[in-house]
């Protein structure tokens, strides 16, 4: 690694544009910040925290540092970073418990997301109740049109139900119109609260955009088999298949979907679709394929921030990731335009700034970030965003996926 | 036509059952060691078969050849070395037994934090045999039906060798009454060791062929470990070809109840299978009273 392209990228990031510091002003300067997480490290949801939110805080821990650290300008001091974290193992109240325990017995500076929509519910109101902001960076449910007011200290980095559905039904419902589909929908969710809320919001805005739902079932999140759900959506003939799935469901319905020979014109998976593993199991099969989540990787600072990621993780970084890593990046940016670790300040300056992150540029309305990427697609093998459209670096959404074979 | 599909499904999926709970078995009922570190054997011949097929570019099923040696000769090891000073000491079966799962479920630790250091807790997936293949007009995926050829193929070699073999004959008199079996002469320390490898090595099989159509990850393990041990409780403990019709009745059940209630009901119809039979039959579906 060099170090020297890593020092300029992360300079380039923060916007950091501070001399080298002055010992004479660095008195009363923290030795050292500390930032801390609890995350779910085993269990079902491990790999999702592990590829999108873990392995950011490294990447992030380690760029910070080889930089000197974070800036604090009322010191006119960079400060390194240390991390603290925990494996709450899927469970919100060990969650909470460890929460409290970063705050309270390793009093850290700032406490980072932890993984998955019904984690990130549970630590908000306690991080919020010890005024920490913290960007949530993996939670889409529509308790968060209401929970700006109850919740101050919490901002939601991702696309919310409401804004990830739309923009599908929408594109379907254009197609409709175009006369180059029918309109006609199949749509699967695991029984679990993003699978639901997900649903809930598409059958929602496919209504009104005058789609026909012709299947709509659940299945228990960890089935081994998924054929017989995949067969009956595929009886039903839709023009569009619509999976609001996890990682290990993801997969198997792209392999199943393959095996039985069903080709929808358009099909939409959820969460893993963005995944590198994804491209890396099933090769330009995934072409077509739209997912949740997107990213535009000409983005200022992508291409530091890729090239680190390989050599940190040997793998390239996914547009899931980018939401965690751009996550901590504005916490970053707050605390040096505020120039010390002041956490209603901070917060303040998070609710109202801009923010030039590798996730693109970043501000917040009633604490939700204002236009996250929605949805992906597999174009050429690369992972672009198409919605929203009216994103700079949007791409035009592929139609139709080309067939399995 | 789709009913016989489903329950071409179910019998694949059955077959996953079986041969996930085959090792468990073979390690429960002869070595009398309930392994809850089991799954973390699946894991790891998964792994190798990962590796297989995306770094070395082979086929995934020459990782067997790695996987279960490694397996087997580790599986020895622990028997030897951490099982043997238990098994000494133990004045009776329930008193190994609550030893044996503390420190099963040590090594289940120790095991899971190496797999997460060196190979992360990252989703890994691979395509081999991602194929439809057509039978009777119904299509299922070559990688599952490789899956449940798999298992049929261990739980007949294992019901012959021990039906008909001198060896199996050994096995099978410890797997009744370990002290009786001693007392005509039979090296129990030995051949308990080698069933606990073979279930091992097995573990490390059942992994391969799963990772071919199940995405996994570093912890993953004790998800199958439950699997396997619902399955050999089912069964009945020390019973292979009722391990693999057990989890053929599961696979079937499950493919079916999905089908024709609801699929998120199959994991509910699942246990409600499992307690049933644990209300009728204790002792499991395939042990003789």
């Amino acid at each position: 690694m060099d170090r020297r392209t890593l020092l300029k990228g992360t300079a380039a990031i923060a916007g950091a544009a501070a001399l080298p510091s002055v010992p004479a002003q660095a008195q009363g300067a923290p030795d050292k910040l500390r930032f801390g997480y609890a995350i779910t490290m085993s269990g079902p949801l491990g790999p999702g925290a592990e590829s999108t939110v873990v392995s950011q805080y490294k990447l992030w821990h380690k760029r910070v540092n080889d930089a000197g650290g974070i800036m604090l300008k009322k010191f006119n001091k960079k400060v390194p970073v240390d991390m603290v974290s925990y494996d709450d193992q899927g469970k919100p109240d060990e969650l909470i418990k460890l929460t409290e325990r970063l705050i309270q017995q390793d009093k850290v500076d700032i406490v980072l997301s932890p993984y998955a929509t019904h984690m990130n519910l549970a630590s908000a109101p306690i991080t919020n109740k010890y005024q920490y902001p913290v960007v949530y960076s993996t939670a889409t449910t529509t308790k968060t049109y209401d929970l700006a007011k109850k919740l101050p200290y919490a901002f939601w980095q991702i696309v919310q139900p409401n804004e990830a559905t739309a923009p599908l039904a929408n594109y379907l419902a254009s197609l409709k119109k175009d006369g180059k589909i029918k309109g006609t929908v199949a749509i699967v969710h695991p029984t679990v609260e993003y699978g639901v809320e997900m649903h809930e919001a598409f059958l929602n805005a496919a209504k009104k955009a005058g789609l026909e739902v012709v299947f709509s079932k659940s299945y228990p999140f960890g089935a081994a088999d998924l054929q017989p759900v995949i067969r009956e959506a595929a009886a039903t003939n839709p023009d569009a298949f619509v999976a609001m799935s996890y990682p290990p469901d993801t997969f198997m319905f792209t392999e199943q979907a393959q095996i039985i020979g069903f080709n929808p014109q358009v099909m939409y998976v959820a969460i893993g679709g963005v995944f590198p593993t994804y491209k890396g199991k099933f090769g330009d099969k995934v072409n077509g394929i739209l997912a949740y989540g997107g990213q535009d990787t000409n983005v200022e600072g992508y291409a530091e921030y890729d090239k680190a990621h390989r050599a940190m993780h040997n793998r390239p970084s996914e547009a899931g990731a980018l939401s965690a890593y751009s996550g901590i990046e504005v916490v970053q940016q707050a605390i040096e335009r505020v120039g010390e670790i002041d956490r209603p300040k901070i917060r303040d300056e998070i609710a109202k700034g801009k923010f030039k992150t590798i996730w693109g540029e970043l501000s917040y309305v009633d604490q939700r970030c204002a236009s996250p990427w929605a949805i992906g697609q597999w174009q050429n093998g690369e992972m672009v965003g198409v919605f929203p459209a009216d994103k700079a670096g949007a791409k035009p959404v592929q139609f139709p996926k080309p067939k399995w074979s | 036509m789709i009913l016989f599909e489903v329950f071409l499904n179910g019998l694949l999926l059955g077959g996953m059952y079986g041969l996930i709970a085959l090792g468990l078995n073979l390690q429960y009922g002869v070595a009398r060691i309930l392994n809850l570190s089991y799954g973390e054997f699946f894991v790891g011949g998964a792994f190798t078969a990962f590796f297989t097929i995306m770094l070395w570019q082979f086929n995934p099923m020459l990782s067997l050849f790695i996987s279960m040696p490694i397996a087997f000769a580790a599986s020895w090891l622990i028997y030897q070395v951490l099982m043997m000073p238990l098994i000494r000491r133990a004045p009776d079966q329930d008193a190994l037994d609550a030893d044996v799962v503390l420190v099963t479920f040590g090594l289940f630790f120790v095991f899971q934090g190496l797999a997460l250091v060196y190979w992360s807790g990252d989703l890994r997936g691979y395509s081999f045999l991602a194929r439809p293949v057509h039978i009777f007009g119904a299509t299922i995926a070559m990688n599952r039906l490789l899956a449940f050829s798999g298992a049929c193929l261990i739980a007949l070699t294992l019901f012959g060798v021990l039906r008909y073999t001198r060896f199996g004959a050994a096995l099978r008199a410890i797997t009744i009454d370990p002290v009786a079996a001693s007392l005509v002469g039979i090296d129990v320390r030995k051949y308990s060791a080698i069933a606990f490898a073979v279930g091992g090595a097995l573990a490390a099989s059942a992994g391969m062929l799963v990772s071919t159509f199940i995405s996994f990850s570093a912890t993953d393990g004790v998800v199958y470990t439950l699997k396997a041990l619902i399955v050999v409780i089912m069964a009945g403990v020390g019973r292979v070809t009722g391990t693999l019709a057990a989890g053929l009745l599961l696979g079937v059940v499950e493919s079916l109840g999905g089908y024709l209630i609801d699929p998120a009901l199959t994991i509910a119809i699942n246990f409600g299978l499992f307690m049933l039979i644990l209300l009728i039959r204790p002792t499991g579906l395939f042990t003789r009273a």
